[in-house]
C-alpha cells in the first residue's frame, strides 16, 4: 500500500535544493503520479544561518539546514504524500533521519566496498541510500515495479530546478 | 613610616584581621583632636574565592520558521476508449500498428531517450503559478512515451516542438507546410489540454470534405477521446452546440455560420479552445465566416494552415484578429505584421525538418499549342481584348476573369476540333506511370475537364473526384484508388481535393492547367508529398507557351520578395502569393479602372 492510499501505484517526491547568493538557500519538492505528470508542488522561501548557526553548525550545517530544515518543512507541508523522495544531492539524506519515508539519492559513481552506504540499481539508475536507513533499499525494491521501466528519475528533479530558477527570478524581479 | 607602623600595616594587609592602628600625627590643637584619637572601628565580611565559573547567556537550537508556497496540479480528464474502430480496420490491426511504432521508437530509442522537448511557459503566462505549470510538466517524449497515452507512431522531432508550442499557447498560427503534420500535432496537443484539465471543452472548424480526415485522425491519435460532428437537423444541431458534456465538437465552417446565427445571444456556446482548420478561409476579416469565428467565445485560438497568406500580407491580419492578437478594426502594416508572425506563428518547411522525405522534383513541361488550339487561343484572345477595351470605365475584374478563363479551357483543349496538347503529352506520360505500376493524380479548375480526360484515359482506368461525386461516394473513390492496382491515375479538382487528404500511394502529380494561387497548387501537391511518402514525387505543370498561362506565372514568380518581407522566409509560401485585380488587368496590359482598383478580394476561380 503506498503512502497516498493507492495499492497499485507509487507516487514519488523530488526534492531539490538551489542557492541563491546572498539570500541563502530555497528547496522544492514536486510530488508526480507513476509516470511522472506533476500533481503538487511546493517551494520555500530563502533560508540563510545566521552567524551562530554556522560557526556551531560547522560541518553538519548544510546536511542539517538542506535536509532537516527544508527539506522536512516541505515534506510537512505538501498535501499529497509522496511514497518516497527522489534527491541527486547526497546532503539531502539527513532527511531520513527525520521522516519515516524512504530517500533515494540518484548517483552515477560506481558503488564502492567501503562505501558505508547502501546502494542497488533498479534500472538505469544507481541508488544510495541512507547508511542508518538500509532497510529502505529492501522496502523499495519490492514497489520499484509499479514504476514504469523506461521512467527516469532524474529528469523531474530537472523540473524542480527549473521552477525553482523561475521562482527566484520573479521574486527577485518583484 | 617608622618601621614598627609599617610591620602593622603589613600585618593589617596580609591578615585581614585586628590591627592597633595607632598613627601618631602632629595635630594643631584644635576641638577635633579626640576625635582623632579614638581608634577606627573597620567592618569586614568573608568572601571565598570562586571555583566555578560564570556562563554566557544559553543558546539552544531552534528551527527557523520558514514560509512556503505551492500549487496543485488539476488531476484532468480520464477519459476510456470510446469503442470505435481504429481507421486501420480493426482493434488487431491497431494493435500491430503499435507494436511497429514501438519497434520504430526502439530502434532510434539511443536518440529519443537524449532528446526532451519541454513545454515552455508562454509569454502571456504572467502569474507564477501559471508559470510553473508549464515547466512542471514533463518532458513530451515521456509524457507520450506509452505510460499513460500510446501513440499509433513516433513523432518526429520538430512534431513534438510543435505540441510544445501549441500547448502553451492560447493564441497561436501553425502555419507548417502542407504534409509536415499539423493535424496529428494539433489532436495531441488538444489530448494533453483534456488530459491534464486544462480544457474540457473544446470545438473544431474544417472543411466539410476534410470532417471525415479529422474524425479518422482522433482515432488514430487519440482514440480515448470521443467526439461528436455537428450534423443532422436543426434541432439536433442546436442541442449539439450547447450540449456542455462534449469534451470535441467538430463543425464545417458552413454550419458554423449558419446555426450560431440562430442561437440566442443569451445561449450562444462558450469553448476552451476554438481550432481553426485550414484557417485562410477566414482571411477576409469582413466575411461573415470570419466575423462568426470571432464571435465564438473562448479561451484559447488556435488557427491551421499551411498557406496564412494567399494573396495579400494584409490576411494575416484576419487570422491574427482571430486569434487575438490584434484588436478589431487595427490593420498592422508590413512591420508590424512581420513581428506578429515571429511571435505567433509556427511555420517550419519540409526542406528544413524533414531531410528523409523522397524528394519533390518540380517539373514544369512548356507545351506548344497544336495548330487548332492556337488559331482557337489567337481568335478568342484577340476578340476578348477588344471587348474588354469595349467596356471603358466600366471595365470590371469579372470581365477580366471570364476572358482568362476562356483562353485557360482553350489551352486545355480546344472545344471546336477537340485538339490538346496536353491530352497528347498527358496519354504519353501516364503510359510510362502505368507500366511501371506506379500511379498518378491530376488536378484541374474544371469537374468538365475532368469528365473529358475520363473519357478519354480509360485505359488507365481513371477515377473521377470532384464537386460532382457525391459526398457519400468519396471516401471509397479514394480508397479504391490507394488498394486497387488497377487504377493509376485519379482526377480531381483543386476545390475538393486539394486539402487534408492524404493520398501518398501517388508518386506522380499532374497540374492539367495552373490555379491562379500557387499555395493551391501547393496543397494540391502536398497530397502526396508528405509523412509516409516513400517515393520521390514528380509534379508535372503544363504551361502552354505564349498564351495566358505562362504570363500569370511570370508575374507570380515576381510577387515572392514582397512576401518574404513578412514571413521572413524563402521558403515555397513566398511563392504562393495570388494575383491583385492591378496585376489581373495587366496580363492584357489594361490599365486597372478606379473601381476596380480597390477590389481586395478575388473570386474564388
Amino acid at each position: 500500500m503506498s503512502a497516498n492510499g493507492g495499492s497499485e501505484k507509487l507516487c514519488p517526491g523530488f526534492l531539490a535544493t538551489l542557492e541563491v547568493e546572498g539570500r541563502g538557500h530555497v528547496g522544492g519538492l514536486l510530488v508526480t503520479c507513476h509516470s511522472g505528470r506533476p500533481l503538487e508542488f511546493q517551494c520555500t522561501t530563502p533560508v540563510k544561518p545566521d552567524r551562530t548557526q554556522t560557526i556551531l553548525y560547522g560541518q553538519i550545517l548544510k546536511p542539517w539546514l538542506l535536509g532537516e530544515i527544508i527539506g522536512g518543512t516541505l515534506l510537512e507541508r505538501v498535501s499529497i504524500k509522496p511514497d518516497f523522495l527522489v534527491i541527486r544531492d547526497p546532503l539531502l539524506l539527513e532527511l531520513r533521519n527525520h521522516t519515516d519515508t524512504p530517500v533515494v539519492c540518484l548517483t552515477d559513481d560506481p558503488p564502492s566496498p567501503e562505501a558505508p552506504d547502501e546502494t542497488s540499481e533498479p534500472g538505469r539508475r544507481n541508488l544510495r541510500y541512507h547508511a542508518a536507513h538500509q532497510a529502505d533499499a529492501e522496502r523499495l525494491a519490492s514497489q520499484m515495479h509499479l514504476i514504469p521501466v523506461q521512467a527516469d528519475l532524474q529528469e523531474p528533479l530537472d523540473r524542480v530546478s527549473a521552477a525553482l530558477a523561475e521562482t527566484v527570478k520573479t521574486v527577485l524581479a518583484r | 613610616m617608622t618601621r614598627a607602623e609599617a610591620s602593622t600595616a603589613d600585618t593589617l594587609v596580609a591578615g585581614c584581621g585586628h590591627a592597633d592602628l595607632s598613627l601618631s600625627a602632629a595635630m594643631a590643637t584644635s576641638g577635633f583632636n579626640s576625635a582623632l584619637r579614638r581608634n577606627p572601628r573597620p567592618s569586614h565580611r568573608a568572601v571565598p574565592l570562586s571555583v566555578v565559573p560564570g556562563t554566557a547567556p544559553a543558546w539552544f537550537p531552534r528551527r527557523p520558521s520558514i514560509r512556503c508556497t505551492g500549487l496543485t496540479l488539476p488531476c484532468g480528464e480520464q477519459f476510456l476508449p470510446t469503442g470505435d474502430e481504429p481507421p486501420n480496420g480493426s482493434r488487431k490491426n491497431a494493435a500491430k500498428t503499435r507494436a511497429a511504432c514501438r519497434n520504430r521508437t526502439r530502434r532510434t530509442d539511443g536518440e529519443s531517450h537524449n532528446r526532451r522537448t519541454r513545454i515552455r511557459p508562454p509569454s502571456d503566462a504572467v502569474s507564477l503559478q501559471d508559470r510553473l505549470f508549464y515547466l512542471l510538466q514533463p518532458p513530451l517524449e515521456s509524457w507520450l512515451s506509452g505510460h499513460e497515452m500510446v501513440l499509433p507512431f513516433a513523432p518526429f522531432p520538430y512534431q513534438y516542438e510543435g505540441i510544445a508550442w501549441l500547448f502553451g499557447r492560447n493564441a497561436g498560427l501553425l502555419a507548417d507546410e502542407m504534409g509536415l503534420g499539423k493535424t496529428m500535432q494539433a489532436i495531441t496537443a488538444v489530448r494533453l489540454l483534456l488530459r491534464s484539465g486544462q480544457v474540457s471543452r473544446v470545438l473544431l472548424i474544417c472543411p466539410k470534405p476534410l470532417i471525415p480526415n479529422w474524425k479518422r485522425e482522433f482515432r488514430l491519435w487519440a482514440e480515448e477521446l470521443p467526439t461528436v460532428t455537428v450534423e443532422g437537423s436543426s434541432a439536433k444541431r442546436q442541442m449539439l452546440w450547447t450540449m456542455p458534456s462534449i469534451p470535441i465538437l467538430i463543425a464545417n465552417y458552413e454550419l458554423m455560420v449558419r446555426d450560431l446565427r440562430l442561437i440566442s445571444d443569451e445561449n450562444q456556446p462558450a469553448f476552451d479552445l476554438v481550432v481553426l482548420d485550414e484557417a485562410q478561409r477566414i482571411k477576409n476579416r469582413d466575411s461573415l465566416t470570419a466575423q462568426t469565428a470571432r464571435s465564438i467565445e473562448r479561451r484559447r485560438s488556435w488557427a491551421l494552415t499551411g498557406t496564412p497568406i494567399e494573396n495579400r500580407p494584409d490576411e494575416l491580419s484576419s487570422l491574427f484578429e482571430f486569434i487575438k492578437v490584434v484588436p478589431a478594426h487595427v490593420y498592422p502594416d508590413l512591420r508590424r505584421l512581420s513581428q506578429l508572425a515571429e511571435e505567433h506563428i509556427l511555420r517550419r518547411t519540409k526542406d528544413l525538418v524533414l531531410t528523409d522525405i523522397p524528394p519533390r522534383i518540380d517539373r514544369d513541361t512548356e507545351l506548344q499549342l497544336t495548330d487548332g488550339q492556337q488559331e482557337a487561343y489567337r481568335i478568342a484572345e484577340k476578340d476578348g481584348v477588344i471587348r474588354l477595351n469595349k467596356l471603358g470605365d466600366s471595365i470590371t475584374v469579372q470581365h477580366v476573369f471570364e476572358l482568362i478563363l476562356r483562353l485557360k479551357q482553350i489551352t486545355n483543349h480546344d472545344p471546336l476540333t477537340g485538339e490538346s496538347t496536353k491530352l497528347e503529352r498527358l496519354t504519353a506520360d501516364m503510359e510510362e506511370i502505368s507500366a511501371s505500376g506506379s500511379k498518378a493524380i491530376l488536378f484541374s479548375q474544371w469537374t468538365k475537364t475532368l469528365d473529358w480526360l475520363n473519357d478519354r484515359l480509360q485505359p488507365f482506368h481513371p477515377l473521377v473526384f470532384h464537386g460532382g461525386v457525391p459526398q457519400r461516394r468519396r471516401q471509397a473513390v479514394l480508397e479504391q484508388f490507394r488498394s486497387d492496382p488497377k487504377i493509376h491515375l485519379l482526377l480531381m479538382s483543386y476545390g475538393t481535393g486539394a486539402v487534408g487528404l492524404n493520398l501518398q500511394c501517388a508518386s506522380y502529380v499532374f497540374l492539367f492547367d495552373r490555379w491562379w494561387n500557387p499555395a493551391v497548387e501547393d496543397q494540391a501537391v502536398n497530397r502526396t508529398h508528405r509523412i509516409g511518402q516513400r517515393n520521390p514525387v514528380i509534379i508535372t505543370r503544363y504551361i502552354c507557351l505564349n498564351t495566358i498561362e505562362e504570363r500569370i506565372d511570370r508575374v507570380l514568380r515576381e510577387k515572392r520578395e514582397l512576401f518574404e518581407q513578412v514571413l521572413g522566409s524563402t521558403d515555397r509560401l513566398s511563392q504562393s502569393s495570388g494575383l491583385n485585380a492591378e496585376e489581373i488587368f495587366g496580363l492584357f496590359d489594361l490599365k486597372t479602372p478606379g473601381t476596380a482598383s480597390g477590389l481586395s478580394e478575388l473570386p474564388a476561380l
